[in-house]
Parts: structure tokens; C-alpha cells; sequence
């Protein structure tokens, strides 16, 4: 079961090592095989993990492995160590499961860039620090892979860096997410000092012996950590941005699997929030908040990425939602079936932006039913389920989630029940509004030369090759049945599984789960409808002017941050500049330079050249060495 | 030993080193400040062997002898300098030679 | 009688010696500089043979004034008018400050016999009649002093070897005029 864990963690390693070293020496096609294989062989790890746990029983389930000790000072230990648990079993699939299948799909739509190696050596890169992240022992490996996380998100949004929005994209992203590494530390400083470990088991079970203080305190870093990570409000304004970098990265690190790490840490840390609860019900509230925000945004945009993005946003605001009430099998079930559905989302958009030879406006867009058939189906298919329709995998895990904020009631389960049910009408009307315009009404004109950010490969009309169909239809497929592991009242195994690790706080009954969800459909199909009346009578969804300009600008959330932190910033940057750097620090420097010179060129001037200074300088030392000679004897 | 101590012959031998050390100083010509040159060494010849007497030990002497030798090499070598000197048409000024300035 | 003698040999020599030290240093022709020279060398032969280094004064005769001093003025007689250079110049702080230099060194080694005259310089030692004689001197120079004797004759070489080069180099330039 460890090795197995172990394998999967350093096969994507080794995949990003052997395609770096080898450089220029093995084709770009080869290289994009290492990734996609190595990430299945990953895969392949955490299947013999999961089966091997399965074959275990209670708490022989969780296992803590120690490679090495980093540290250690004092009782205080801390080294490579990786947590085998049931948990990180279902992560560890997910990761290297769907992230396989992006890889894959990424030989088909990179094919053609030029720097596909680097590409590759990125999303193995980034595939490794995933599953580092998830399966840390303790909380600073955690750390790390949370930052190296950071880091491959930042290389790849960024990957063509000769645009510069795609380069200003990833700074954002990193500085925003820098905020919240520096809160997660602050919270792990905490940690060490009260309760001298961060080993995850151990540190979990000091929590409650923690005091009230300190334990908020911790907990509101790491809620820091994963608000910046998650993109949830307030750190959530560097996701759409994101969606520079290129689709399968779009898919794999900013729908299924980084922006789902917030919600990973909330589940695994649940001790700690569950004895600051003021500050899990502040995520849960802040879910909520996105949650409605993010739709309400998704449906004015025009690009077809960042729709999707923020229906990412809204649906892990069901996550954090879920996690600040307790559910945290559900919580972690919603990220499951979001990861599939999500990343087919975002692939199918892959193959339409690829046929509309880099098309992302979805005014230009329409009536590709017609020309991508199995698109159009898995695209549907996923729409489907992001909304929540029946039998689809979003159905069951999403209505599991407004079910427990309905048990869990008080004047918080109640507000968050009806945002997550607003969120449903919200949610149906701009995904169908999404698709309506992709793929029905009249075919809209191609234009032939390639344009938009992902014009950089070769233009493959029609729905690709092999290598993109087969992910995209393989998530189909998942997107279908995959919410079929927790159905209310028949059988529970996903949460069975989870609760083992992170026992769930509220548990809904069958007739919530079943009232929750004929609600939620409701308000779904109603959403779908809305978006059809408007597609059809040609008028957009939102029509008061002074919203529209709201939404469109995401309401104001970006001038806010440029008014509240950057400007100030920046001046105080320039001053210091203008004030300090030059006037003392760079003409200090100068200053030392020319006075070096100056004495230089002062001593210099010993060197006349004439041959008689030299004898009266040989006369001189010759009077002054007799004297010490004799002053001595 | 009958007539002037040694401390007098080392008078001498200093006020001609003084002597030679302002012609090496003074003179422009590269030939006389070759010959001031003969004359501190000569100097210190003599303080040699007006040691060598003191002490009663020949090693004073053996030291002026090598060092009289090692004159003649020096000035061998300094002569064919300042034919080359002359064989160019550079001035024979010692002032003038100045190409280390710094 | 003879401390009289000696004692007036000794002035002679001495005052030759410091005159024609002066005028090496002071007259205005090489030629008559050189002259000086050897002048100076007669008379410190004359001070070495008070001082009981009789070889060392044949060796300086014959040697310094009769193989250097004949190369000198050898130079001096084919430099003929080339040899000329202004007496003196250069700034006067130099000149002042070469002053100063020789008469504190001057000084110093004053002070220095003053303060030994008393004790160190007292008795001069007892010597034999071999003292200074050449087979004393060629005793020393191959048993305790074999290694400054080889190392005395490499520089006799380089020396040699060096004048051959200059020598040389003069040869190729006088072809390339």
C-alpha cells in the first residue's frame, strides 16, 4: 500500500526529471509520452494503493511513511514523509487519474507548439507537486507542495510567455497566492510553537488542546491559504485571468485539481476548524459568497473559458460550502465529480476552440452541433451535470450538499441552503446560456486565419485526433456515472470511505436528500429555461445596463484591489526609490567607486617613472630599516 | 694593530657611501650614477674588510671579493644598457627614461 | 715612527679616497669621472693593505681599475659626445629631499659607530701573518664558502651571456639601419 503511494508520488518526478535533462535530445512527441505515461503509471501506484487499503480493515488503513528527517530540533521532527489514508487514497486517483487523461489530451492539442518539451516537463512537474501536496505526512511538506503547486501554475499560465497578458496572468496568480502562502505559514508557525509537531496525524489530535485563540488564529491562516488557492472570495480574482495559459491547463490545475486543494486542506485539517468553529462557518459563508458571486458573473462573459472558470469558482464555493458545515464526504464527493465533469467541460471547449482555429468568443461562435457531433454530446454532458440534472454525477453530489446545509440548520444552515439553491437557478441558466451559444442557433463564420491565444498550434478542424477524443470520452463516461458511489438512501460507500478520515459533522436523512434534490433540479431546469427563452429571442439574461456593467467589471473587485493595494504600493515604491535608493544607496555606491579612484590615482602618483626618485625612495626605506635595526639590538 | 682604529676607516667608508648615494641621486648622466654606484659598493667593500680585521675572520673579505665580482658583472651589464641606449638615439638623461610612469 | 707612518699613509689614502669620491660625483665629463674613479680605487687598495687584506687589494687593482675601469672608459671614449648630459635637474624638491636622505643616513651611521666606538670597536682582533693572504682566502672560498663561490661564478655568466645578447641585438640593429 506505502509503495504503491510512493510510486505514484515520484513516477510524475521522475517524468519531469527525464524530460528536463534530456533537453533537445528526444522529440517533442516523446517527451509528451514520458508525461502521459508517467502520470498513468502514477496512476497506476494509487490503484494498487486504493486496492490494498481496501483489503484493510479500520485503522490499518492510515499509515504514516518517513523517508528521511529533515529536521529535527528538539522534539520537533519533521522530514519527506507521506500520509497513506483514505483520504489521500481518493486524492491520489483523482490527481493522477484525470490528470493522466488531460495529459493525454494535451499530445493532441499542443502537438504543433514549439515548446511542447517544456509544456510536458510542466504538467509533470505540476502533477508531482499535486500529489505531494496530498499525500504529505505533515503539514510543512503540505506546504511545499502547496507552493510548488503555485509554482507550476505560475510557469504554465504563463507558458506563452511571449504574450503579455498571459505573463501578467501569472503574476497574479502567484502574488495572490503568495498572500495566502504567507498566512498557511503563519498558521504552521503557530502550530510548531504550541503544539510542537505538524505531523498529520499528531498535530490533529493537539488541537483540541490548543486554546481558543491560537487555534482561530491557526485556522484563520490556513482558511487563508486555501481561499488563495481555491480562488474563493476575497483572494479569487486571479482564476479568470488564469484562463491565459492553455486549455488542458485550464482544465487540469484550475478546474479539477489546484483550485480543489483549499477544500483538501479544510477536510484534512477539519480538527482544527472544527474547534475554531467561528472560523469554518466564515468558509462556509465565504463559499456561499463566491458561490452566487461567481455565477452572477458567469453570465455576462463572452469568452468561453472564463464561463467556465467561474462556474469553477461557484462550484468549489459548494465545496468550501460543504466543508464549513461539517459534510466533509460530501464535500470532497462534489470535488470528485466537479473534477470530471469540470475538465470535460474545459476539454470539449479545447476541441472547439481548436476547430475555430483559436476562436474564444462565444459571440462568434454557434451551430457546432453540426460540425462536432461527440463534442457537442460529451459538451452536453457536462453541462448537464454541472447543472445538477439527474442521473448525472453533478446530481448527486452538489444536492448532497444543499441536503446537509438544510440538517444542519440554525440561521446559518438555512442562508446557506437557499445561496446553494439560488446558486442551482444561477448555475442552470449560465451553463445553458454557455452551451446554447457554442452549439445551437445558426453556424457562426470562421474566420480563417488563426487568432486568440491558442492560434499558436497546427488548426485541427473537426474533433481531433485520437489522443483528444479518447480523454474527453473516457470523462464522459464519468461524468455519467460517477455520482453514482453515494446514492441517499441506497448506498454510501464514497462517504463511507472519507468518514473514516474526516467523520462528517451533519448527516442529512434520505427525505431531505430527496426534498433538497426535487428543489434543486427545479430550480435547475428553471435556469435552462431562462436560458433558452433568452437564446432564443436573442436578448442576453441580464438586461438592467447599470447590472450588466457591474458584472462585467466582476464587480469591482479588481479596481478595488488595484485602488486598496497596488497604487498605494507602487507610490510607496516609487518614493523610496526616488528618496532612498538613488540619492543614498546608489550614490553611496558611485561615491565608493570614484573615491577608490581618486586615491588610486593619488598613490599613482608615486610612480614618476624617474629613475632618481625611485634611489631617494630606496635611501629613505634604507635610513628608516637602519633605525628599527638598531633600535631593536 | 698600530695607526687610526677601525672606527675610522668606517667613517670613511660612510662618508664615501653618502657620497655615491648623492651622485646616484643627483646626476642625470646614466654613466656617472653607474660610477656612484661603483662607489657605494666600493664603500661597502671597505666596511667589509674593516670588519674582517675587527673580528680576525676572513669571511669579510671572502664577501667583498664575491662582491667585487658580482660589481663587475653589474657593470658589464649596465654599460651594454646604455650602448643600447645610445645605438637607438635616446637621449642618455636618466630623467628622461621614464616609461614606468604610473 | 711607525704609528706616525701609518697614521700618515692612512690620512693620504683616505683623503684621496673621499676627493676623488667627491669629484666621480661632481665633475661634469664622464671621462674625468671615470678617471676619478680609478683614483678612488688606488687609494681604498692602499686602505685595504692597512687592513691586512693583501689580496683583495691586488684583486682590486687588477680587477676593478684594470678590467672594469677599462671597460668604462672604453664606453665612455666610443660614446664621445652622445655622453653628455646636463649635470643636474629635475624638481628641487628632489634635490633638496636627495640631501636629506644622505646626510640623515650619513648621520645615522655616525651615531650608530659613536655609540660602538666605545666598547665594540675597541680592540681590533690578533692576526696571523697568513691573515688576508691569498691561500687563506682560496681555503675559505672552497671550503666554507663553496656555494657562494659557484653562485658568484653563475652571475660571472649570466653576466657574460647577457653582454652577448645586448651585444647581439646591437648587431641585427645596426644591419636594419
Amino acid at each position: 500500500m506505502v509503495a504503491g503511494a510512493w510510486f505514484c508520488l515520484l513516477a510524475p518526478l521522475a517524468g519531469a526529471l527525464a524530460i528536463t535533462l534530456a533537453g533537445e535530445r528526444i522529440s517533442r512527441r516523446q517527451a509528451g509520452l514520458v508525461s502521459t505515461l508517467t502520470t498513468f503509471a502514477a496512476f497506476g501506484g494509487a490503484l494498487v494503493a486504493f486496492v490494498a487499503m481496501w483489503a484493510r480493515e479500520g485503522a490499518e488503513r492510515e499509515q504514516l511513511s518517513t523517508a528521511y528527517t529533515w529536521l529535527a530540533a528538539g522534539d520537533f521532527e519533521v522530514g519527506l514523509q507521506i500520509l497513506v489514508d483514505p483520504l489521500s487514497a481518493v486524492m491520489m486517483l483523482v490527481v493522477s487519474g484525470v490528470g493522466g487523461l488531460i495529459v493525454w489530451y494535451s499530445l493532441g492539442y499542443m502537438a504543433g507548439d514549439d515548446e511542447e518539451r517544456r509544456y510536458f516537463a510542466y504538467m509533470s512537474l505540476f502533477v508531482f507537486s499535486m500529489l505531494l501536496l496530498v499525500e504529505a505526512g505533515n503539514l510543512l511538506l503540505l506546504l511545499v507542495g502547496w507552493g510548488l503547486v503555485g509554482l507550476a501554475s505560475y510557469l504554465l499560465i504563463g507558458f506563452w510567455h511571449h504574450r503579455p497578458e498571459a505573463v501578467a496572468a501569472a503574476k497574479k496568480a502567484f502574488v495572490m497566492n503568495a498572500i495566502g502562502d504567507a498566512t498557511f505559514a503563519l498558521g504552521l508557525v503557530l502550530l510548531v510553537w504550541q503544539a510542537r509537531t505538524l505531523e498529520l496525524p499528531a498535530v490533529l489530535e493537539e488541537a483540541d488542546g490548543l486554546s481558543g485563540t491560537i487555534v482561530t488564529l491557526v485556522a484563520l491562516g490556513l482558511l487563508g491559504g486555501a481561499l488563495a488557492k481555491s480562488a474563493q472570495l476575497p483572494l479569487h480574482t486571479w482564476l479568470p485571468d488564469a484562463m491565459e495559459g492553455p486549455t488542458p491547463v485550464s482544465a487540469l490545475i484550475h478546474a479539477a485539481t489546484m483550485v480543489t486543494a483549499g477544500v483538501y486542506l479544510l477536510v484534512r485539517a477539519h480538527p482544527i476548524f472544527e474547534a475554531a468553529p467561528d472560523v469554518q462557518h466564515l468558509a462556509a459563508g465565504l463559499g456561499a459568497a463566491t458561490l452566487l458571486l461567481a455565477g452572477l458573473v458567469a453570465l455576462v462573459q463572452w469568452d468561453i473559458k472564463r464561463v467556465i472558470a467561474y462556474s469553477t469558482m461557484s462550484q468549489i464555493g459548494y465545496m468550501f460550502l460543504a466543508a464549513g458545515i461539517g459534510a466533509y464526504g460530501f464535500a470532497i464527493f462534489h470535488l470528485v465529480t466537479h473534477a470530471f465533469f469540470k475538465a470535460l467541460l474545459f476539454l470539449a471547449a479545447g476541441v472547439v476552440i481548436h476547430h475555430l482555429a483559436g476562436e474564444q468568443d462565444i459571440r462568434r461562435m454557434g451551430g457546432l452541433r453540426a460540425a462536432l457531433p461527440r463534442t457537442h454530446v460529451a459538451f452536453l454532458v457536462g453541462t448537464a451535470a454541472l447543472v445538477g440534472l439527474p442521473p448525472l454525477a453533478g446530481f448527486w453530489s452538489k444536492d448532497a450538499i444543499l441536503a446537509s446545509a438544510l440538517a444542519s440548520g440554525g440561521a446559518l444552515g438555512w442562508t446557506l441552503f437557499s445561496a446553494g439553491l439560488l446558486g442551482a437557478l444561477l448555475t442552470g441558466a449560465y451553463a445553458f446560456r454557455l452551451y446554447y451559444a457554442v452549439f445551437r442557433g445558426p453556424p457562426a463564420e470562421v474566420t480563417p486565419e488563426p487568432h486568440g491565444p491558442e492560434a499558436a498550434h497546427e488548426p485541427a478542424h473537426g474533433e481531433g485526433p485520437l489522443s483528444m477524443l479518447v480523454p474527453v470520452g473516457a470523462l464522459t463516461v464519468l461524468s455519467t456515472l460517477g455520482g453514482l458511489l453515494s446514492v441517499p438512501g441506497v448506498w454510501h460507500p464514497f462517504t463511507h470511505w472519507v468518514s473514516e478520515t474526516a467523520e462528517a459533522l451533519v448527516e442529512p436523512s434520505t427525505g431531505e436528500d430527496y426534498l433538497t434534490s426535487l428543489a434543486a433540479v427545479t430550480l435547475g431546469l428553471a435556469g435552462l429555461w431562462l436560458a433558452r427563452r433568452a437564446f432564443v429571442s436573442g436578448r442576453q439574461l441580464v438586461t438592467s445596463p447599470g447590472a450588466w456593467r457591474a458584472l462585467e467589471h466582476k464587480l469591482y473587485f479588481d479596481e478595488l484591489y488595484d485602488a486598496l493595494f497596488y497604487r498605494p504600493a507602487a507610490a510607496l515604491a516609487g518614493a523610496l526609490r526616488r528618496e532612498v535608493e538613488e540619492p543614498v544607496v546608489e550614490r553611496s555606491l558611485d561615491e565608493l567607486g570614484a573615491g577608490t579612484l581618486e586615491l588610486g590615482g593619488g598613490v599613482a602618483r608615486v610612480q614618476s617613472g624617474l629613475l632618481r626618485t625611485y634611489a631617494l625612495a630606496v635611501a629613505l626605506a634604507v635610513f628608516v630599516l637602519v633605525l628599527v635595526f638598531v633600535a631593536v639590538r | 694593530m698600530s695607526g687610526p682604529g677601525i672606527g675610522w676607516y668606517l667613517i670613511v667608508a660612510a662618508l664615501l657611501f653618502g657620497t655615491g648615494a648623492l651622485g646616484v641621486m643627483l646626476r642625470r648622466s646614466p654613466l656617472i650614477v653607474l660610477l656612484s654606484l661603483e662607489l657605494m659598493l666600493n664603500a661597502a667593500n671597505l666596511t667589509l674588510i674593516a670588519f674582517a680585521r675587527q673580528h680576525g675572520s676572513l669571511d669579510g673579505q671572502v664577501f667583498a671579493l664575491a662582491v667585487m665580482a658580482v660589481a663587475a658583472a653589474e657593470v658589464a651589464i649596465g654599460l651594454g644598457l646604455i650602448v643600447a641606449m645610445a645605438r637607438r638615439g635616446l637621449p642618455l638623461d636618466v630623467d628622461q627614461a621614464s616609461s614606468l610612469r604610473g | 715612527m711607525g704609528e706616525v707612518l701609518v697614521w700618515a699613509v692612512w690620512l693620504l689614502a683616505a683623503g684621496g679616497c673621499l676627493g676623488s669620491g667627491l669629484a666621480v660625483v661632481s665633475l661634469q665629463n664622464p671621462f674625468y669621472s671615470a678617471l676619478a674613479l680609478i683614483a678612488n680605487l688606488a687609494s681604498l687598495a692602499v686602505l685595504y693593505l692597512l687592513l691586512a687584506a693583501e689580496f683583495l687589494a691586488a684583486a682590486q687593482v687588477l680587477v676593478y681599475a684594470g678590467a672594469v675601469m677599462v671597460m668604462f672608459l672604453f664606453v665612455i671614449a666610443y660614446l664621445g659626445g652622445r655622453a653628455d648630459a646636463p649635470w643636474a635637474g629635475g624638481p628641487p624638491l628632489l634635490r633638496a629631499a636627495a640631501l636629506v636622505a644622505a646626510a640623515a643616513l650619513l648621520a645615522e651611521v655616525v651615531v650608530v659607530l659613536g655609540l660602538a666606538w666605545g666598547d665594540r670597536l675597541a680592540e681590533p682582533a690578533e692576526v696571523s701573518a697568513a691573515f688576508g693572504s691569498p691561500a687563506s682566502i682560496g681555503e675559505l672560498f672552497l671550503t666554507d664558502h663553496l656555494l657562494a663561490f659557484e653562485i658568484t661564478s653563475i652571475v660571472l655568466l649570466v653576466a657574460a651571456v647577457g653582454g652577448v645578447v645586448l651585444g647581439t641585438a646591437r648587431e641585427r640593429e645596426r644591419e636594419t639601419r
